[in-house]
Parts: structure tokens; C-alpha cells; sequence
């Protein structure tokens, strides 16, 4: 396949794990999470530093999933002892994010450690840094972790799917039902940091951030159904990955940063023209007979 | 019903967007001829030299150009098609640029990949308290010369036929190189004292090396450490002990550390001035002076030996 073809595929898996996993986030509330997470991911490389001494690889990938996961804990914790979302997000990212600032200005000293470069991925090259796999022959390590980690989320979706969607909706419903509800949180989160931090390694934060909650957001805008949204949210996922390539190609710019942009303009899309939440819809109602009917404000 | 049709219609003039600027395939870079070598550098601190060496025999691009901090540096599509289409690439290495020395490693099994500073023997690299690596080796001279004699031999091996031309070039260049080093020998005129480079980031460790300066950087290796406030108040303390007469800020760096610096300075009644602007990690614009590594180590001797020889 060609460079491009690559970039694309990559950009198209993450859109779909991304737009996956971020339409349960979008659902519960819970948005920002991967914001936290790619904050926390600091304390997990400085970690791997001090155990491995290296300043990349495999190691700093280990670590910032580690990272991730003890954030959606503790979150997750917090969270039930009726700390709010948003706060206990808020209180668990800030603290274990300056852990990692202090210790990196204790114990690492000047080694040339930050996320940037020691976990964040470059999209850009993703095609240069192949490996064999059998049966499949040569593919970009990237594009591989993110096949697995695609079929991971895919398969718990789809195995859990009457939980999620009671979980999501109707947390006391689904106790009063025997669902586990904190398990499936846990295990929520616990998909939502393997995602995030695996797509770091690959493509980088910004991307990440906005494909988790901008798609599920657009989404969310077209319909009320969590199946077509789940359809919906991979959908624009890839549309946006596809998009910004191409306007990355166009005014020759940063290929992440242009596909963080395509997702926002998906948005904006569905915010006008969507039929049921959409601003145009709000003036434009279809009549009795089919005839268009303008309605305006008084 | 509605929402088929409202969907409808937006899949598909996404799709007409996407058709429509979906021709150019990434290969408008590819603009020379067939004859030249293709060659690509991550900071232009190695292309703008290879350049001169190889005169019109190579086709030299830089993928962090001459202004761009290679901590900060974030590329464009159309650096995949300069990457995929160089015949040679050369980066610094020693962890500068980190986060891609797995793609180049990847590379390095289609095409002669070098990392320049990793040619040379390892009691010249530099090593901070910490234990961390400098990378910064083109401002040490010496090295740097060792390092673009690597680069050379390396061309003269893809193509043995111009390797007489790459040494002729080379032996001229680096001739520029020893008039520059020359230059430098007027920072010995500094009183001893003086002789104390405050920046803002510690990219200096060899400038000072060579040039037996004292190097105080308030920012540690990264652009992205975190400056405290017993960084300023330790380096304001050993501006009052040496009476040292200016500070120095960086091109590609905020300037608010370093201000801060002198803010505490004067407050505490210590008259330090700010010696002006050195290029560290990036060079200057294309084109001009300074964007030439000879033209911008020039410019550092002569803002650091104008500041401090006071």
C-alpha cells in the first residue's frame, strides 16, 4: 500500500475506536476523560523512565497505559464516594500530573523527558516504521496496535451491549436488574484508557481528544437511538480522518492537526443542518402536504 | 424517512469535497531532477553544510528549516513524501529528535540512514550532573566538523564517482569552519571573571566547552521543562557573585524566564543588562546571514563577546 493509503487506514482506526468508545463518554458525561488521561500519561513515561532509563519505546507505551488506568480507577472511586464527574476528574488528573512535574524535577533532571516526545506519536511518519506480522506480511507498527485495540473495543461493545446501554442510561435500573454497574464503569474506563493511550502512542493527543468527543457529539445530534449513534459516531470518525488528509495535502499543514480540525467541522455541519436538534431545523418544518413552511420567530 | 434524506444529502456533498481535492497525491515536492541525490536532514544545522558541500550534486531538505526549534518541531504532510522519496538521510541523533528515532531506524533497512552525532567517540559528549546527554554538538566546532566528516564519508560511499568533489568542497568548507574557530578565540579576551553565559535553556553546554565559558541555563535540556523559582533565584545569586554584565535570551525561546531574571536582579540592586539574542536550537530565516550555521555562530560570538567584555 502506498504511504498515504497507510496514513489513512491508521487515521480511519482510530476515528472508529475513538468514535466507538466516545459515544459511551458523550452518554455518560464523562467527555473530558481523555483530556485527563493524556495529562496523567506524564506520571506513567517519568515512571518507565526511572524503572527502564530509557527516554522512548515499548516501555513508555506500558506506562502510560498503566497510567491511564489508574486514573479511570481512582476516577471511578471518587466518583462513588459521591464526589461529582467532573471534579473527581478534575481533583485525580491535577494531582497525579503534578506528581509527575515533581518528580521529573527531582529524580530525572535534565533528560530530554516529556510526553511530547516520549509518548505522543507522529501520524506523519507512521508509514516509515514497519513490522511483519504473519499472514498479514509488512504493516506499520502503529496501524497494527490500533487493529487490535479496534477489535477489542469492537468486541466489548458488542458483547456487552444490553449493559452498556442500560449502565449508560439508567444506572439504578440496571442495579435493580443485577448488572454489575461498577464493574461495567470499571471496565468502561478501563477500554477507555487502553483506546486513548494506544492511540497517543500512535497519532498523538490532539487528534485523540477530538475524535473521542467531537464525532459522538455530532452524532448525538442526528439521532436518539444508541445503535444508529454508535454507526454514526465511527462513521464521521473516518470522515474526518479522510477529510483532513486531504486538507493537510492541500495547504500542506500538520496531517493531525487538520484531521482534529475536519471532526470540528463535522460538528459545526451537524449543528446547522441536523433534523432534529439542528439550527436550521428550528425555522424549517415541513408542512402538512409536504410544502415547506418558514417559521419565524415572533 | 427525513433523516435518510438529510443524511443523504451531507454524505454526499462530503464526498464531492473529498473527490474534488483528492488529485494531488503528495508528490508536488518532487521537483528535481533525477541526476541529484536526494538528501534529507532533520535540523538544517547538518543540511545547510551538506548543501554547500555537495554543491549541485545533491538536493539537500531540511525537515525542522532553518527557524524551527527541533523540540517544537511539527511536521507537514508533504515532509512524508521528502522522507519517502530521500536517497540519504542524516539526522543529529542523541535523542534530539526522539520521538522519531524509531521511524528512522525502521528506514534505515531500505536506505543509509546516519545519525551524525553518534559518529563520534564518546568522551566528547557531554553528560549533565543528571547523567542526561547533551545533544547540542554543532556548537562545539571540533565535533561538529567530525560529525559533517561522517555525513561526507557516508555520500562518498552512495556515490564514489562525485567523492572527489564532496572532499574538494569539504576541504573548503572546512577551512570557513577554522577562520570561524579563529573568530571565537576573541572570547578569551573576556575578563576571566565574566566569562559566564546565563541563557534561558542549557543548549550552550558546548559553546562553552570550547570556548571556556561557564554555561547557566535556567530551563535544564527540553524547551519544555519548567523553570522554578529557585532556578532564578540561584542564577540572580551567581550573577551577584561573579558581577557578571549581561544575560542572554534565545530566538526560539519565551523570553519571560530570563526577564524575570533580571527583574529579581535589579531589585536587588545588581545592574545586569539583557547581552541580546543568540540562536540555539534553531538558526535564523532562510536567507538570510544567519541562517547559515557560520553566519549563526558568528552572530553568537559577536553578541556574547560585545555583552560581557565589559
Amino acid at each position: 500500500m502506498t504511504y498515504t493509503a497507510w496514513i489513512i487506514v491508521t487515521a480511519a482506526l482510530v476515528g472508529l475506536s475513538c468514535g466507538l468508545v466516545g459515544v459511551f463518554l458523550i452518554l455518560r458525561k464523562t467527555a473530558m476523560m481523555a483530556d485527563a488521561i493524556s495529562h496523567t500519561v506524564l506520571l506513567g513515561i517519568v515512571i518507565a523512565f526511572l524503572v527502564t532509563r530509557e527516554v522512548s519505546g515499548s516501555a513508555m507505551l506500558v506506562g502510560g497505559i498503566l497510567a491511564g488506568l489508574v486514573t479511570a480507577f481512582l476516577v471511578q472511586w471518587l466518583h462513588s464516594l459521591r464526589v461529582q464527574h467532573d471534579a473527581s476528574m478534575g481533583i485525580v488528573f491535577t494531582t497525579l500530573f503534578a506528581i509527575g512535574v515533581i518528580l521529573i524535577s527531582t529524580s530525572v533532571g535534565n533528560a530530554h523527558l516529556d510526553v511530547q516526545h516520549a509518548l505522543m506519536g507522529e501520524i506523519t511518519f507512521i508509514p516509515f516504521h514497519t513490522i511483519t506480522l504473519p499472514v498479514i506480511g509488512q504493516i506499520p507498527q502503529a496501524t497494527a496496535l490500533l487493529m487490535i485495540v479496534f477489535l477489542v473495543v469492537l468486541f466489548f461493545i458488542i458483547a456487552f451491549y444490553k449493559e452498556w446501554k442500560i449502565t449508560s442510561f439508567d444506572p439504578t435500573l440496571a442495579a435493580s436488574l443485577g448488572i454489575p454497574v461498577m464493574v461495567m464503569h470499571y471496565l468502561f474506563m478501563s477500554l477507555v484508557s487502553v483506546t486513548t493511550v494506544a492511540s497517543f502512542d500512535s497519532v498523538g493527543a490532539i487528534m485523540v481528544v477530538a475524535m473521542l468527543i467531537t464525532p459522538a457529539a455530532s452524532a448525538y445530534l442526528w439521532t436518539d437511538k444508541l445503535a444508529v449513534m454508535l454507526v454514526l459516531s465511527g462513521f464521521f470518525g473516518v470522515i474526518s480522518a479522510v477529510a483532513g488528509f486531504y486538507v493537510a495535502a492541500w495547504i500542506d499543514t500538520s496531517i493531525s492537526g487538520s484531521m482534529a480540525f475536519a471532526t470540528g467541522i463535522v460538528f459545526l455541519v451537524s449543528f446547522i443542518g441536523s433534523p432534529k436538534h439542528g439550527l436550521l431545523s428550528k425555522y424549517i418544518r415541513p408542512g402538512v402536504h409536504g410544502r415547506i413552511v418558514w417559521r419565524v420567530k415572533r | 424517512m427525513k433523516i435518510k434524506k438529510w443524511g443523504s444529502i451531507f454524505f454526499l456533498s462530503l464526498f464531492l469535497l473529498l473527490a474534488a481535492c483528492g488529485d494531488n497525491d503528495g508528490t508536488s515536492a518532487d521537483t528535481s531532477n533525477a541526476e541529484t541525490i536526494h538528501v534529507v536532514t532533520t535540523i538544517a544545522q547538518i543540511g545547510e553544510p551538506l548543501s554547500i558541500i555537495g554543491g549541485d550534486k545533491l538536493t539537500v531538505e531540511s525537515l525542522m528549516g532553518p527557524s524551527v526549534d527541533p523540540h517544537l518541531y511539527n511536521p507537514t504532510q508533504s515532509d512524508i513524501s521528502k522522507v519517502a522519496e530521500a536517497d540519504i538521510i542524516f539526522y543529529n541523533g542523541l535523542d534530539l529528535e526522539a520521538n522519531m528515532v524509531e521511524v528512522f531506524k525502521s528506514i534505515s533497512d531500505e536506505k543509509p540512514v546516519l545519525a551524525v552525532g553518534e559518529t563520534l567517540p564518546d568522551e566528547s559528549i557531554l553528560i549533565d550532573e543528571a547523567g542526561a546527554i547533551d545533544p547540542h554538538i554543532w556548537f562545539d566546532i571540533n565535533l561538529w566538523q567530525q560529525a559533517l566528516d561522517a555525513a561526507v564519508e557516508e555520500l562518498k560511499e552512495y556515490s564514489p564517482e562525485n567523492a572527489e568533489l564532496f572532499e574538494k568542497n569539504k576541504q573548503a568548507y572546512f577551512e570557513k569552519l577554522d577562520a570561524l574557530k579563529q573568530d571565537a578565540e576573541k572570547l578569551t579576551e573576556i575578563p576571566e571573571k565574566q566569562r559566564v553565559l546565563v541563557t534561558a535553556h542549557d543548549a550552550f553546554g558546548y559553546f562553552g566547552h570550547m570556548n571556556g565559558l561557564e554555561v547557566i541555563g535556567l530551563q535544564g535540556l527540553s524547551t519544555e521543562d519548567e523553570v522554578g523559582i529557585s532556578d532564578i533565584n540561584d542564577t540572580i545569586a551567581i550573577i551577584k557573585e561573579y558581577e557578571i554584565p549581561a544575560i542572554f535570551v534565545e530566538s526560539s525561546i519565551n523570553q519571560d524566564a530570563i526577564q524575570a531574571v533580571i527583574e529579581g536582579a535589579q531589585s536587588d540592586g545588581i545592574n545586569v543588562e539583557l547581552g541580546g539574542e543568540l540562536f540555539s536550537d534553531a538558526m535564523g530565516e532562510p536567507g538570510t546571514e544567519e541562517g547559515t550555521y557560520v553566519g549563526m555562530y558568528k552572530h553568537n560570538i559577536e553578541v556574547i563577546y560585545e555583552a560581557l567584555n565589559k
